[in-house]
């Protein structure tokens, strides 16, 4: 060192050209820091109260699954002909609330440049209208049953697919939007939007069964959650299971410190902490986990806290409490012993529940050692996936059951009403994703040319979306069935 | 070892060139480097300014001023000039003379470059534009509403504020029109100009070599960069900008025409996003029309904006037909986009300019005798009937209800409107000026339409928001007994009905439009019954229609 140093000493033109060189590698590193990692925190309106945070408030996922913001606000006009529909990003369905500048569910944080991500409530915010000339009501941690999950995914992939998808084009169109600097205009060019587009177009292998023409569509308000979890989080070959299932309610979580209780359909995860994490992770995109892993637990420590304590929704239509006191003696009798009970919360046989096995057949125990270990190797620590064979669907705790309309684990059957008749007199297709309540069925409107334009289309002859089963009750007089329904409104 | 050779092989030229050679090759150079600056120095001179033509009095900058929006779609200047005479045959013929077209193709002897720009002007008249007579006493070289600015080395000219918000009146068919500044423009046949420029850019007869001599013609005075780079350059930019915003505004094609003094103003902002509506059905075609897809409305007066920042609650009022947005500014920037005025070019400054002289512009009173006594006998029934809704006068816009929403199943006017706007747009609406302090966070899905103040209302008729009440003695009857057909686009005053004329076809050879209320979209229902004064016996009608010529 001391020789270099001397050498360097004695000829002050080298000196002064390392100098120099130094300079540039530390600006350039600092622009590199500046223009791609420097992290601005979110504006103090997102955290303003628990819901708005639950909503807009950023888990991370901006670092490896976030969207350029202008990339992602250009996109829907520079390929309309992608989306389901006219309506921009609401032609997926996605609950958006007026004045806002995404919809909910969606994060804008700056990580050098706006990046847009997803959280929680992309999937887990319900909405409804009690009429149609209202403006729909969003409940935080509700099912998603508006928004087309799939639809976005392929929207992305074909976008990034198409050859208009460049830097040219993307820029043009961001110039009608925004000025944008002479240097980030370079830097979208050259590395932005071609990093985004490759980026997004190798998602597609990992989304293909997405793309099959043998399986039918989610729809709105379905995922096929563990198999997004073998593909992208255990990166496996696609198989040829398919097990679309309702997004469900994620309130008042607090009801599964119950004993033996399990959580997610089929009873794969062990607790509600191990489920919020690994739904987390899924949004964070990364093999890697969390870039900052202390921020991502204490957001995930404030996720539970949140979750177990959000109340479910009050039915928004009166209720006729004699005949729902009418209705609780038929529930105590033909409902309460798997969803009032020390069974509730846990897996029941499929024997016994006869509802479509599809799901089921997605995931297994290897998986779930796998998972596992994945996660282990992220340095978090949570109980986890169960690492046993599944056994049947979970009794649900029907706390705020009229808005998880349609029903069934894969949201086969449109209302209460519905699911009180025999399989054979439940509709065959139907619509599902448009938000107008029914009160007199309880569930959705799910006919009609409104439900038609607005919905997607489920037919319970394809696969994953039978509607058999669970036939418990369907034989009871329809006096008692009102009854029964009037008080499943109270819950 | 390379360098080695490279000196060798320079010290050898060099020793042979001698000093007189090498002279003349720094000269040369010289000259080379020389010619490539003034190039440069030409070129920044031409292409770099960007600068509109402005003006000092309020009123010429609403009517000529810019607000930044030539930047985007403007069209040059000449080509502008020469549209009408290149495709004379995409005017409305029913409102042009006859002989126009033989008069456009036929250079006559001696026939000036004047002359010839006043035959571009008597096309765009047909379309409903108004030009003004300078203090010279002739008429101006473009009309009110059209801003000029220089940029990319050409004056490039766009619509602004004024188009859509002045018109004319008169009391004869024989007077000169008075042009009032803020009023609904009653003339202006938007659909037509959109049809106008989007056939003729399509046309192909759109070409350099019909228009850079057509426009020398018309004294355009073009240089050589001009006529060899410029002019051609902008045919086919032009071509190419017009037939992108017709992807995007082609939907008005396939409505009902609108006619003078309306538009579909939310079926634009669906533009904006690049909505489709290619699929949508065809009303000239098919008979039919999607329900969401029909929006045509009366352009609005926009005077007394201060007064409408105030309602009875205490918030602003709603404002555009449906009560979409309750903020003055915002609701201004979202109708600049009408002007070409995207987020990166828009002039604020210049807008605000405007936003501030409407706060306070009033409207003109009424021209004509009032008869104080029976308006005085009007304003008891205004004030019983009117006054809730719509304020208790002219200027003050006080009332419990004015700003408010009226319920549609309630007001029971046409709902196409209504339905046009939807909660997908609301939402999408706020990300309009994202990344700026100005993002939308005020446009609101609402259920019914707006009740609004009535300044200046003696001005703002054809009635109801699509413009389906020919004047205000006809909404004051049952909505069966008012006019199913009349004629919209004369500005010729009937202090009797207190409207426009509307009875008469056609003046001076020239049609007027056929307001047709059974078209989807122009229905002249709902505002009646009871509440609403059509059933208060003729005397009381009098008395009320006295009283609104005071607003």
């Amino acid at each position: 060192m001391t020789g270099i140093a001397q050498r360097l000493t004695k000829r002050p033109l080298l000196l002064a050209a390392a100098a120099v060189v130094l300079f540039l590698i530390a600006g350039g590193a600092f622009l590199t820091w500046y223009k791609f990692f420097r992290e601005e925190p979110q504006p103090d309106w997102v955290r303003a109260d628990p819901d708005t945070r639950f909503k807009y408030g950023s888990i991370g996922a901006e670092w490896d699954a976030g969207i350029p913001y202008w990339i992602f606000y250009v996109l829907p006009r520079m390929f309309p002909e992608k989306l389901p529909g006219p309506g921009g990003y609401a032609s997926f369905g996605v609950p958006w609330e007026e004045g806002r500048e995404l919809p909910v569910g969606f994060t804008k944080k700056v990580i050098g440049f706006p990046r847009v991500a997803n959280n929680c409530a992309v999937c887990h915010a319900a909405s409804y209208r009690t009429k149609a000339g209202e403006v729909p009501t969003v409940v935080t941690a509700g099912p998603g049953n508006t928004t087309n999950v799939e639809a976005f995914f392929r929207f992305f992939v074909d976008c990034a697919k198409d050859p208009r998808f460049n830097g040219d084009n993307v820029l043009w169109e961001i110039a009608n939007v925004t000025q944008l600097s002479w240097l980030d205009k370079l830097l979208y060019k050259y590395l932005i939007i071609p990093i985004t587009k490759q980026r997004l177009v190798e998602r597609e292998a990992q989304f293909a069964w997405v793309y099959r023409p043998d399986f039918p569509d989610w729809g709105r308000g379905r995922d096929d959650a563990m198999n997004l979890t073998k593909y992208f989080m255990l990166q496996l070959p696609m198989d040829d299971t398919f097990g679309p299932t309702d997004m469900p309610s994620i309130w008042n979580l607090k009801k599964y410190d119950a004993p033996d209780n399990r959580m997610n359909w089929a009873g794969d995860s062990h607790d509600a902490y191990s489920v919020i994490i690994d739904s987390a992770l899924g949004l964070l995109g990364s093999q890697n986990g969390p870039k900052h892993k202390d921020d991502f637990l204490a957001q995930m420590d404030w996720l539970e806290e949140y979750l177990r304590n959000k109340p479910a929704p009050a039915y928004p239509f009166p209720v006729d409490q004699t005949k729902a006191a009418q209705g609780k003696i038929v529930f105590d009798r033909t409902c309460a012993s798997c969803h009032a009970s020390r069974r509730t919360g846990t897996p029941i046989p499929t024997a016994e529940v006869g509802t479509n096995p599809d799901r089921i057949a997605t995931w297994g125990k290897e998986y779930a050692i796998a998972s596992n270990k994945v996660v282990s190797r992220m340095g978090i620590e949570r109980k986890g996936l169960v690492e046993e064979p599944l056994t049947g669907y979970v009794a649900q705790y029907l706390d705020g059951i009229w808005l998880r309309a349609p029903y069934l684990h894969n949201g086969s059957v449109p209302t209460l009403r519905d699911l009180l008749k025999p399989v054979n007199q439940r509709p065959q297709v139907f619509y599902r994703g448009y938000d107008l309540y029914d009160p007199v069925n309880v569930g959705f409107v799910s006919t009609g040319p409104q439900a038609e334009k607005v919905g997607t289309m489920l037919d319970v002859s394809q696969r994953g979306n039978g509607n058999e089963g669970h036939t418990f009750g369907t034989d009871l007089p329809d006096a008692e069935k009102d009854a029964l329904v009037e008080y499943l409104k109270t819950l | 070892m390379a360098g080695d050779i490279g000196q060798t092989q320079g010290k050898s030229k060099r020793d042979g060139l001698g000093p007189k050679l090498l002279r003349w090759w720094a000269i040369l150079s010289a000259l080379i480097i020389a010619v490539l600056i003034g190039i440069g120095v030409y070129a920044a001179n031409r292409f770099l300014p960007n600068r509109p033509v402005t003006y000092a009095d309020i009123r010429d900058h609403f009517k000529y001023g810019s607000t930044g929006g030539e930047a985007n779609f403007g069209f040059p200047y000449w080509i502008w000039q020469e549209m009408p005479l290149l495709c004379p045959d995409y005017l409305p013929a029913d409102r042009l003379a006859p002989d126009y077209q033989a008069r456009v193709a036929s250079y006559r002897r001696g026939e000036t470059a004047a002359d010839r720009l006043a035959l571009s002007r008597e096309g765009y008249k047909a379309l409903g534009l108004l030009y003004e007579t300078g203090p010279d006493a002739r008429e101006k070289d473009l009309p009110a509403g059209v801003s000029r600015r220089r940029n990319l080395g050409l004056d490039r000219v766009f619509f602004n504020c004024a188009v859509c918000h002045t018109s004319t009146v008169r009391d004869a068919p024989g007077d000169k029109p008075r042009l009032v500044l803020g009023m609904p423009a009653n003339r202006l046949d938007l659909y037509g100009v959109e049809r106008f420029f989007f056939q003729c850019a399509n046309d192909e007869r759109f070409n350099k070599h019909n228009i850079v001599p057509a426009v020398d013609a018309l004294g355009a005075d073009l240089g050589f960069a001009d006529r060899y780079l410029v002019y051609p350059v902008a045919v086919w930019v032009m071509r190419d900008q017009v037939k992108r915003l017709e992807s995007r505004l082609g939907f008005y094609a396939k409505q009902p025409p609108w006619g003078p003094g309306r538009v579909d103003t939310f079926g634009a902002a669906k533009a904006i996003f690049d909505w489709p509506w290619k699929d949508l059905p065809d009303w000239h075609k098919d008979g039919s029309v999607d329900r969401e897809s029909i929006g045509t409305a009366d352009f609005p007066s926009i005077w007394l904006q201060a007064p409408r920042k105030r309602r009875a609650d205490g918030k602003q009022m709603q404002l555009h037909w449906d009560g979409n947005n309750d903020k003055v500014e915002e609701r201004n920037l979202s109708a600049a986009y009408g002007t070409g005025a995207l987020p990166p070019i828009i002039d604020h400054a210049a807008i605000g300019r405007i936003e501030d002289w409407l706060l306070s512009l009033e409207p003109p009173s009424y021209p004509y005798p009032i008869d104080k006594q029976l308006a005085a006998q009007g304003k008891q029934i205004y004030a019983a009937y009117c006054a809730d809704c719509h304020g208790a006068s002219g200027r003050d816009f006080t009332g419990a209800h004015v700003g408010f929403v009226t319920p549609i199943d309630e007001i029971g006017t046409d709902r196409y409107r209504l339905d046009n706007y939807t909660h997908d747009l609301a939402v999408n609406q706020g990300t309009l000026y994202a990344g700026t302090p100005y993002r939308f966070t005020h446009f609101r899905k609402t259920f019914g339409y707006a009740n609004m103040p009535l300044d200046g209302i003696w001005l703002r008729a054809p009635y109801l928001h699509n413009g389906s009440v020919p004047n205000l003695r006809a909404l004051l009857e049952a909505a069966s007994r008012r006019p199913v057909l009349f004629y919209r686009g004369n500005d010729v005053y009937d202090p009797q009905d207190v409207g426009f004329v509307s009875d008469v076809p056609s003046a001076d050879g020239r049609q007027f439009f056929a307001y047709d209320t059974r078209a989807p979209g122009n229905g002249n229902g709902g505002h009646e019954g009871r509440a609403y004064g059509t059933e208060l016996p003729e005397p009381e009608k009098a008395a009320l229609l006295e009283y609104l010529k005071t607003f």
